[in-house]
């Protein structure tokens, strides 16, 4: 596992070394010598050498103590519901400025409840109404932040 | 003194003190809810404190971060599930002593030693601050940049399962702080052509992805979770007898607490385990330790609690975090115009008087509301994950959304959050990451300079002592893991 993670963090090192050589050019006579791409690279190699070691890492430490601990947090299967919950909040961010501020707390606040689980509606109902409205009003009416009011044209500004 | 007054003055005005209670009401309420934490509490809380007058904002964070670092012992005492990390230690003699019917006492203890250690190390805070600040002000941009290597350096032997990832996680926050425009030249880089990032990463949507959103995505696993009934509790403030016994305790881990705060990096978590270890091995009753015994309720909560007055000194004075929750402080500053470092306390000491006034006022004050609302603080883990995670992530979207009226940054958060979710899973922590992400900037300013004073010539950097002292405090630091596993191993075999 720890090859493949080095290798991904090697290809993205290797990516942005790419990016890093369409950087616009420079007169040494403005940038004083070090070249706008110079500091990033030197972090990418030390990134890299890092990378490099990490599958020896785990080798290391079994060797020495007959057990890494590396392993405890991937050895417990990431639940699918965590993906779906990642997948709904990105839906719902992706729709959020057509939605507004207000309304997307409302979805936020229906959605992901339902989604792990809760079924107790009138309380549901009441959260997903009531804890938006108190936000938008105390950070509209106390902080004066302006939020998006959406396709429904949904503000307490 | 005049500006002792003058910042004591606007600590103690009327609103700075609602606020400082404000902000210790949430700290002890994040700090009880397993999960919630006071640097997660002050990411969301940052954007909106932009609207305070900036000595208000830093001293009610100061405040959040004092009682969120108490306010995890409630819970691990009464439910053995420590609220926050720094608490973990407190749980191995609290949860057993209230099992064994004195939940009171263990809160008792708790409290009084969190306030003891966090007031010894206020004092350390006001004595140090404006001193190492006096030393710093002389430091050139090469002693600036080697300080901050040791301070990433530092990374290698904080908490966490790797220190090889905390110093990749930490290699990565540096490296997305040189995303935007090039200082010097103006150049873009790794902007992709969206105009929002040719000024750079915005650190408070990263800050509140990695540590509210990664945490909701944890907390989306476990949402069915059912918490324990807390039974009644009545806080008892410690006996005579227990003041006695605890007294070098607290004391002792007032000291490693305030010395593990000051190094860049380390936090309360280190020091609240170094604490409990050294209250052990000092006792003449090691024997007990583990069933409840009151010494081993003070070592850990005086440690962490005189942890955080010890990280508001490389904070302040010299503009590298103590601690993750620092480092957030920080960007706090950052964002509201301050510049971190000696010229903080040059140009605006009563602005570090008011943070000292303020964390005072916090230790006092969580010292009341803890002993009278323990209970009730106790009664929040009952809040159903169901309702209290959307609200997080509620409080997240406004919070990225808000700091510029941009939904770009709420993208960012989002993005911060996976990312923040997937590394945690592969054993890279948060914290780190930050610590990059904030020191980046310094750390590339004071390396370009560097180089140009010394006309590209690296190895000058050696002409000074202070640089060859930091130089050498970060190779100490980077061997030092692998020098303790070996020592330990050695220590397993013998034994």
């Amino acid at each position: 596992m720890d090859l493949a993670l080095s290798l991904v963090i090697l290809l993205l090192v290797a990516f942005f070394w790419y990016v890093s050589t369409t950087f616009e050019e420079v007169s040494a006579l403005f940038d004083g010598g070090i070249a706008p791409e110079y500091f990033p690279r030197l972090m990418l190699w030390i990134i890299a050498i890092l990378a490099v070691l990490m599958p020896f890492e785990h080798a290391w430490r079994v060797a020495r103590t007959g057990g890494s601990g590396l392993e405890e947090d991937r050895k417990k299967t990431v639940k699918p519901i965590a993906y779906i919950t990642m997948a709904v909040a990105l839906v719902i961010v992706g729709a959020a400025e057509w939605l507004g501020t207000y309304l997307t707390l409302i979805v936020i606040c229906c959605t992901l409840p339902a989604l792990w689980g809760e079924r107790r509606w009138l309380l549901m109902i009441a959260f997903g109404l009531g804890f938006p409205t108190a936000v938008m009003v105390l950070f509209t009416q106390v902080f004066k932040i302006y939020f998006q009011p959406g396709v429904l044209g949904l503000s307490l500004y | 003194m005049e500006p002792v007054i003058e910042g004591l003055s606007l600590a103690f005005g009327l609103e700075n003190i609602a606020l400082v209670i404000l902000g210790v009401l949430i700290g002890v309420v994040v700090g009880a809810l397993p999960g919630l934490s006071s640097p997660l509490a002050i990411a969301l809380l940052l954007p909106f404190t932009v609207t305070l007058a900036p000595v208000s904002a830093i001293c009610m964070m100061a405040a959040l971060y004092c009682a969120g670092t108490f306010g995890g012992s409630i819970t691990a005492i009464l439910i053995n599930a420590p609220g926050a990390p720094p608490a973990v230690a407190t749980a191995f003699d609290g949860y057993p002593m209230a099992k064994r019917g004195e939940a009171g006492r263990a809160l008792g203890l708790a409290a009084f030693s969190s306030v003891i250690g966090g007031l010894l190390s206020l004092v350390v805070f006001i004595v140090a601050t404006p001193l190492l600040a006096k030393v710093a002000v002389s430091f050139r941009p090469q002693e600036y940049f080697a300080l901050t290597v040791f301070a990433l350096s530092m990374l290698a032997s904080i908490s966490g399962r790797s220190s090889l990832r905390n110093l990749i996680a930490g290699g990565i926050g540096v490296f997305i702080a040189t995303v935007g425009n090039h200082l010097a030249t103006g150049i873009e880089r790794f902007t992709f052509g969206i105009p929002e990032m040719t000024e750079g990463v915005e650190f408070v949507p990263v800050l509140i992805g990695l540590f509210a959103v990664s945490e909701m995505l944890t907390q989306s696993q476990a949402a069915d979770n059912v918490v324990e009934r807390i039974k009644s509790v009545v806080v008892k403030l410690p006996s005579r007898a227990d003041i006695r016994l605890v007294m070098p305790t607290i004391l002792r881990s007032s000291g490693i607490g305030t010395f593990i705060g000051i190094l860049p990096a380390e936090g309360s978590t280190v020091a609240a385990i170094m604490g409990y270890n050294e209250a052990k091995r000092w006792s003449k009753r090691k024997h007990l330790f583990g069933t409840g015994i009151p010494e081993g309720i003070a070592g850990p909560e005086a440690a962490n609690n005189a942890a955080t007055g010890g990280a508001m000194v490389p904070t302040l004075a010299l503009g590298i975090p103590g601690s993750g929750t620092t480092a957030l402080i920080l960007a706090a500053l950052i964002t509201h115009g301050f510049r971190p470092g000696p010229y903080l306390i040059q140009e605006t000491p009563h602005f570090v008087y008011a943070i000292f006034g303020a964390m005072a006022v916090a230790n006092i004050a969580f010292l009341v509301i803890g002993l009278v609302g323990a209970k009730l603080f106790a009664r929040i883990t009952l809040i159903p994950r169901t309702f209290l995670w959307p609200m997080v992530f509620g409080f997240s979207v406004i919070g990225a959304y808000s700091l510029s009226a941009s939904f770009f940054d709420v993208w960012v958060m989002l993005v911060a959050g996976i990312v923040g979710f997937m590394m945690r899973r592969h054993g890279f922590g948060a914290a780190p990451l930050v610590m990059g992400l904030i020191l980046g900037r310094m750390l590339e300013e004071t390396f370009s300079q560097s180089m140009i004073v010394m006309d590209l010539e690296w190895w000058r950097l050696f002409e000074s002592p202070i640089v060859c002292l930091f130089f050498g405090l970060t190779a100490l630091s980077l061997g030092w893991p692998a020098v303790a596993s070996w020592r330990e191993n050695r220590r397993n075999r013998r034994a």
